[in-house]
């Protein structure tokens, strides 16, 4: 097929058709036209007059335009409330990146050893990140100055996963169209576009690679569907384009990598081989192969590690097939039969050696699972609501039988990553997103839409044209369901205008309280920023805690340009970002054993805590301390888990039990462990605290986020004094004491001859040597030659 | 400092020299009260001088002079006249220099000549910053912090004088130490010293003074002003400013605790500070790198518009922030204008917080794009350095830039600037055509891709579907109007039942039938076409035809059935019954060619 020939073209030449078909009937019947479907029938009878076409591209423009823009302004709750800033913890190490590449240029960024980070490793950035995203930024914010629009990069930032949420509803609008039909299409754009799964991941000020990333996938998955069906190396290439843009925005790659050869594996099994499909997916595993090993963070994993293997053995499946398929031509039956008991014996060797091979290195998809379970999630799982809202019509779908493979491909997967893997949820939604909508769509198609189809009951075969046109292609085309006539009337003639009323006014109040609770979930459970607190009194009025930037802040001005800060890893990406300062371990939680290292100091006492900050150089301590204002998510609460991981490293020294008191309890009261009342981090957080009142029911040195009395309230501390607390306490920071000076001496020291050393002759070869004629280096000026 | 110094031979010759340059003026202080205000972190010294020419000749100007100690710490001097009716008539000074001596000096002006024997009261004020030394340098956050000043007891000035009192204002009662020359007299936070008789010039002894002073030790190290003139209505003002507490050093810890519970716990410390903007400042912003500063207020008042500015966090001695205000102005109030020529009149620098110290200062004017004759107006000499381009939305080649700099200021520079220049008013013009230009090649260019084929490979197959697709489209065109005439004939028959007028019939029936032939004949043609191009569609097309021959038969038996009705040839029974079949049949036709149509 050629390449002009594109969808549009084609979607507006059938309807035409069938906006003219409806015209004929209505003169035929001589019943009033009724506009039904999207711009259907809107040039019916006149026929010349106005263009169907123009208007169902202008409505579908429309209706695209208005999902951006509502999937826009929903997910900007937080920055009207607040401001322009990056409102999360963890993205602060992608703006901090992206303001790295934007001041400092590509191969800068590519190249940046990060020193601030991880001392006193460092870390080199550019290998270790996905870099799609900054380079997105950065591209956007070059751009933009390149047209002299002086917008600052923390805009761009805070900005891009709101507009890309819009290019994401574009890309799935347009997935839905090739894979069912226009009205699908634009329902799953809208459904997408305030979807709260995925606006989680992409509000205003959540500067995330998932932000961009869902993009890429639909994108993908998109071209994908469309090389499969063109079987055009133009769209594959565009694909492998698109799926480069995908690994070098989010490790989720992975799972297109897997769900493509998938399809392609199911489709074989189908016997539905075709030269398309085997164009597609040659040219697309090796430019994609070839692609995504561009990216530094990816390098030779695609064809090293368990995830990609099977892309890699559908690919040598889809060739043998392809082989197969050739020789068929040409042997004999007899010879045919041979070669392939021959083939399949040796395949199947090589792949129970690969399987064998596999077991002893590769690292599986559930480790990998595992490990991230371990870490916690920021946001509330509200993830599934979309999801009760397409099981009453799942049904209607069974109904609905079509040959559309990928969808059912797509969302089986989806669903069996998003069960493995809370966090791949985000990709499961687009894919209920198109599920619903494509069920929306049949259902409004078949009570909205039969008032036309009855007077004209072919209609939907006007479509058909295509179909033979394409007869070779895989799927059928949009929204051809092959029906005759009489069995459509059948059912259709049961249906009253009011069964018919009921049932739309039914599915616009579900759409509509879609609507609703899409917008209040939004702004209620993912509209808060973690940087900012707010509390709101009973007049309604607003407090706004300020204490992290307060701190933050205080560290960036007040402190020594290269002072290294030690705090627990959750808020390594914000000192670094915000404070602008060297911190020991942060959220790219690479290296356990320096986390563990620092888990080891907070939770020892302060002088053996005073050795390892020594060792490791440490001027600041900051903690997060909530007793004050009752703020759960403080270091105490998170106390435990830097125990266990200092135990994980250091079983000698720490001891998860010796935290808890003999009934396994862990307090932070009289009761508590004597262990945990002197541990470093007791200590740093409740320092001064016991001669705080907060109110007058409660005792001194009660602990509101555990109500609880601190049972140790004379805390004196040697090596570390209080350098700054924030307003609320909500930040500590502590400043580690250097050491005394030793007392000058008043004598000069002792001069004593060096003696010469005595070498043994037996140890004569490990003698320092000399050079006879040695170079005498000559102090003085140097030349303009630069030395080396 | 001075050249002369060096030269110490030379020296006693100048001092002679300069002491008849003295005499020859012939001035004298007659009666000098001064006033040294040490409340703040500045040292404001005002005298008021009776200054009496005992010449023989009148004298224009005379000489004021600073003490080489506390040159470098001058931030502003200023002389007035003390007029009749309570007005300040202030003089114009000029820096200058005098022989043999040290120190600072400037030749003020006198409005009008002082005869020989007159006398003229004189008002005298300087300003100087970072004189007060904190001692201890640092103190923890429990102490007070103490200040040192070393200044003059005397007035340093080239004339002798005959009567001189000197009160020194404190910030506090609390005075460790100070120097006790002629036995000054302390009242609270007052030292009055004096009255010293017949000074000689340049007399010099120090007075020391050891005192607590909590005041703000607020300084702004520097502070970049931008002001962002667009002639579109707005003035934009941009203020980067770094603060630093220049007080004693906090030593040791931090305590939030104390420095919640207990009241004095810091006191020397800077909580918050009130910048006044002007009165039409709107959408004030304060913010900094890492976003909002929540801790603001904003108070709006007649005359002004009050910020109360708090850093994130207290600052202590030795503590520093960073952080950005700015608002937006209207440009009626500040921008005049005279056919081309357009002139700027602001203040060159604003108000930060009272008795504010400005370490450096940057200031920058963007004017609009295509601004020329630059020309900048200012209160006191100031750096100007090289002008430079700024891009911003919708620029081409630029805005031009004013830089201008200046050390150490205080709230006595906050004075008007005027900025002229010229501007073509037709230049206003680029930025909304600049707009549409580029609209119109956006859509241009949509139009353009559009209707044009790009496409490499020429595919046959494909346009002749297209083409294919037109003409049937076409035929449906056709085929819909010709049925659409069956109607009208249906019709034109109801009226003829009803009118009985065959005249009429006959008449309508042959234009429609003319049209029916016309409309067959050119889907015939559509049709001989489709089967040139080789489409099957051709065949579809010919059945359509040969359905719609029976349909226009059947109408035409209606019709005449009708006709037969009317001419009471049949019963109205048998005629419902047949047009009934007919109906029927023909119903059945259409959907068969409506089916057609449709797979069309």
């Amino acid at each position: 097929e050629p390449i002009s020939n594109n969808p549009q073209q084609k979607h507006s030449v059938s309807a035409q058709e069938k906006g003219l078909g409806a015209g004929g009937s209505v003169s035929g019947n001589g019943r009033p036209n009724t506009a039904a479907g999207c711009g259907g029938g809107g040039g019916g009878l006149s026929g010349g007059l106005t263009q169907p076409a123009g208007w169902q591209s202008l409505l579908s423009f429309t209706i695209l335009f208005l999902a951006w823009l509502a999937g826009f302004s929903s997910r900007l709750f937080a920055v009207i409330r607040f401001e322009s800033i990056i409102h999360e913890f963890d993205p602060w190490f992608n703006y901090r990146s992206t303001h790295h590449l934007s001041t400092n240029g590509f191969y800068e960024f590519l190249n940046w050893f990060d020193e601030r980070a991880w001392y006193p490793l460092g870390r080199i950035v550019g290998g270790t990140v996905y870099p799609g995203l900054m380079v997105t930024a950065g591209l956007i914010h070059y751009l933009l100055n390149l047209l002299n629009v002086t917008v600052h990069i923390r805009d761009v930032c805070v900005f891009l996963a709101p507009i890309f949420s819009g290019l994401t509803a574009i890309s799935t609008f347009l997935l839905t169209r090739e894979l069912w039909n226009q009205g699908a299409g634009l329902l799953a754009a809208c459904f997408i576009a305030i979807v709260p799964g995925y606006i989680s991941r992409s509000v205003a000020g959540s500067f995330d690679n998932e932000g961009i990333a869902i993009f890429a996938l639909q994108f993908t998955y998109y071209l994908w569907v469309k090389s499969v069906k063109t079987g055009s190396v133009f769209w594959t290439i565009g694909c492998c384009l698109s799926y480069f843009y995908m690994v070098s925005a989010w490790g989720g790659y992975v799972f297109i990598i897997n769900l493509i050869p998938l399809h392609v594996f199911v489709l074989l099994l189908m016997q539905r081989y075709s030269r398309r499909l085997y164009i597609a997916y040659s040219t697309f595993y090796i430019v994609g192969l070839v692609l995504s090993m561009q990216i530094p963070f990816v390098g030779f994993q695609p064809i090293r590690t368990s995830e990609h293997m099977a892309a890699a053995g559908v690919f040598a499946l889809l060739q043998a097939y392809a082989f197969l398929q050739y020789l068929k031509d040409r042997l004999t039956k007899q010879e045919f039969q041979t070669l392939f008991f021959l083939g399949v014996s040796l395949a199947a060797g090589v792949v129970f050696l690969t399987v064998i091979y596999l077991t002893y290195t590769g690292e599986t998809a559930a480790t990998m699972a595992t490990q991230h379970h371990s870490l916690a999630q920021h946001m509330p799982s509200l993830y599934f609501s979309p999801l009760p809202l397409i099981n009453p019509i799942k049904p209607v779908i069974l109904n609905l039988d079509t040959e559309r493979l990928f969808d059912p491909v797509l969302s089986a997967f989806a669903v069996y990553f998003a069960g493995v893997m809370v966090r791949l949820m985000l990709t499961l939604t687009p894919v209920v997103c198109m599920l619903s909508a494509i069920a929306f769509s049949s259902v409004f198609e078949h009570y909205l839409g039969d008032d036309m189809k009855r007077e004209n009951p072919p209609a939907e075969d006007s479509s058909d044209e295509d179909d033979k046109r394409n007869s070779g292609n895989l799927y059928d085309k949009a929204g051809k369901v092959r029906k005759h006539v009489s069995e459509q009337d059948r059912p259709e003639e049961g249906l009253g205008p009011n069964i018919k009323s009921i049932v739309t006014m039914l599915m616009l109040m579900l759409l509509m309280m879609f609507a609703v609770h899409c917008t209040w979930v939004t702004s209620n459970a993912y509209s808060s920023p973690s940087v900012v607190l707010a509390s709101y009194n009973h007049d309604g009025s607003r407090n706004i805690l300020d204490d992290f930037r307060e701190a933050y802040y205080w560290l960036r001005q007040n402190t020594d340009e290269h002072a290294r800060v030690m705090s627990w890893w959750d808020y390594g990406y914000q000192i670094a970002g915000m404070a602008n300062r060297t911190t020991l371990v942060d959220n790219n939680t690479w290296n356990n054993s320096h986390i563990a290292l620092v888990g080891k100091a907070m939770s020892s006492n302060e002088s053996a805590a005073y050795e390892i900050m020594k060792s490791l150089d440490v001027d600041y301590v900051l903690i997060i301390f909530g007793g004050v204002i009752g703020y759960s998510g403080d270091d105490i609460n998170k106390f435990l888990w830097m125990v266990r991981i200092a135990e994980g490293e250091h079983p000698k020294d720490i001891r998860e039990s010796d935290y808890f008191t003999p009934q396994g309890e862990f307090r932070v009261d009289k009761a508590g462990s004597p262990t945990l009342l002197n541990c470093l981090m007791y200590k740093m957080s409740y320092y001064r605290f016991g001669e705080m009142q907060l109110d007058f029911r409660t005792p001194p040195g009660f602990d509101r986020t555990r109500n609880a009395e601190i049972g140790n309230k004379d805390i004196r501390l040697k090596h570390l004094e209080e350098a700054f607390t924030s307003e609320h306490w909500l930040v500590r920071i502590y400043r580690v004491k250097k050491q005394e000076n030793r007392q000058a001496l008043d004598h000069k020291l002792r001069n004593v001859a060096a003696k010469q050393k005595y070498t043994s002759k037996k140890t004569a070869k490990r003698k320092r040597g000399y050079v006879k004629n040695k170079l005498v280096l000559k102090k003085g000026k140097k030349l303009n030659k630069k030395s080396v | 400092m001075s050249p002369t110094l060096r030269f110490c031979p030379c020296l006693l010759l100048a001092v002679s020299w300069l002491l008849r340059a003295a005499a020859a003026d012939g001035l004298v202080n007659e009666e000098v009260k001064r006033t040294v205000d040490l409340s703040t972190h500045l040292a404001k010294i005002s005298a008021e001088i009776l200054l009496a020419n005992q010449g023989g000749s009148p004298v224009q100007s005379f000489t004021l002079a600073l003490e080489p100690e506390l040159g470098p710490h001058l931030a502003y001097v200023g002389a007035s006249v003390k007029g009749e009716e309570e007005e300040d008539e202030s003089l114009e000074l000029k820096e200058t220099a005098v022989h043999g001596r040290s120190g600072t000096f400037f030749q003020v002006q006198l409005p009008s000549a002082l005869a020989a024997g007159g006398k003229l009261r004189v008002k005298v004020e300087t300003v100087l910053t970072h004189v007060l030394r904190p001692f201890p340098s640092h103190i923890t956050q429990a102490e007070r912090q103490l200040v040192v000043f070393q200044g003059n007891h005397y007035l340093y000035s080239p004339y002798p004088t005959r009567s001189q009192s000197t009160r020194v204002r404190l910030a506090s009662k609390t005075v460790e130490s100070y120097t006790k020359l002629g036995n000054p007299s302390k009242n609270d936070e007052v030292i009055e010293y004096g009255p010293f008789k017949d000074v000689a010039p340049f007399s010099q002894d120090t007075m020391k003074i050891h005192y607590e002073n909590n005041a703000p030790f607020l300084t702004i190290s520097s502070i970049t002003r931008t002001i962002e003139v667009s002639h579109w209505g707005n003035i934009a003002v941009e203020e980067t400013i770094d603060l630093r507490h220049t007080g004693a050093y906090l030593k040791g810890p931090f305590s939030r605790y104390d420095y919640q519970r207990q009241s004095d716990s810091g006191i020397s410390s800077v909580k918050s500070f009130k910048t006044i903007l002007p009165a039409s400042a709107q959408d004030v912003y304060y913010r900094d790198e890492i976003g909002n500063i929540s801790t603001s207020h904003l108070q709006v008042l007649e005359d002004s518009v009050e910020v109360e500015v708090r850093p994130r966090f207290p600052l202590f001695g030795g503590w520093k922030t960073h952080y950005i205000i700015g608002y937006n102005l209207p440009s009626y109030e500040y921008l005049y204008t005279l056919g081309d020529q357009y002139a700027l009149k602001m203040r060159l620098i604003d108000h930060v917080y009272d008795d504010q110290v400005i370490d450096h200062m940057t200031v920058k004017v963007i004017l609009p794009e295509g601004a020329r004759n630059v020309h900048l107006d200012t209160p006191y000499v100031i750096d100007r350095s090289p002008d430079q381009l700024h891009y911003t939305y919708l620029d081409t080649f630029g805005r031009p830039v004013l830089v201008a700099t200046k050390n150490n200021l205080v709230e006595q520079h906050i004075q008007d600037m005027v900025v002229h220049y010229t501007f073509n008013k037709i230049l206003m013009l680029q930025e909304p055509l600049l707009v549409v230009g580029a609209f119109y090649i956006l859509f241009f260019t949509v139009i353009i891709y559009v209707r044009l084929d790009f496409s490499i490979t020429k595919d046959p197959a494909a346009e002749v579907r297209m083409k294919v697709a037109s003409i049937t489209e076409q035929v449906l065109t056709l085929v819909n109007k010709r049925l659409g005439l069956y109607r009208q004939m249906d019709e034109v028959v109801n009226r003829y039942k009803q009118s009985r007028d065959t005249g009429a019939l006959n008449s309508g029936r042959k234009t429609l039938e003319a049209e029916h032939r016309t409309l067959t004949n050119d889907i015939a043609a559509l049709q001989a076409r489709l089967k040139a191009e080789g489409s099957d569609l051709a065949e579809k097309v010919g059945e359509i035809q040969k359905l719609d021959g029976q349909v226009k038969e059947l109408v035409n038996q209606s019709c005449q059935e009708s006709e037969r009705l009317v001419a009471g040839k049949v019963k109205k029974e048998t005629y419902i019954t047949s047009e009934k079949t007919l109906a029927g049949k023909r119903q059945e036709l259409i959907s068969r060619i409506d089916s057609l149509l449709d797979a069309l």
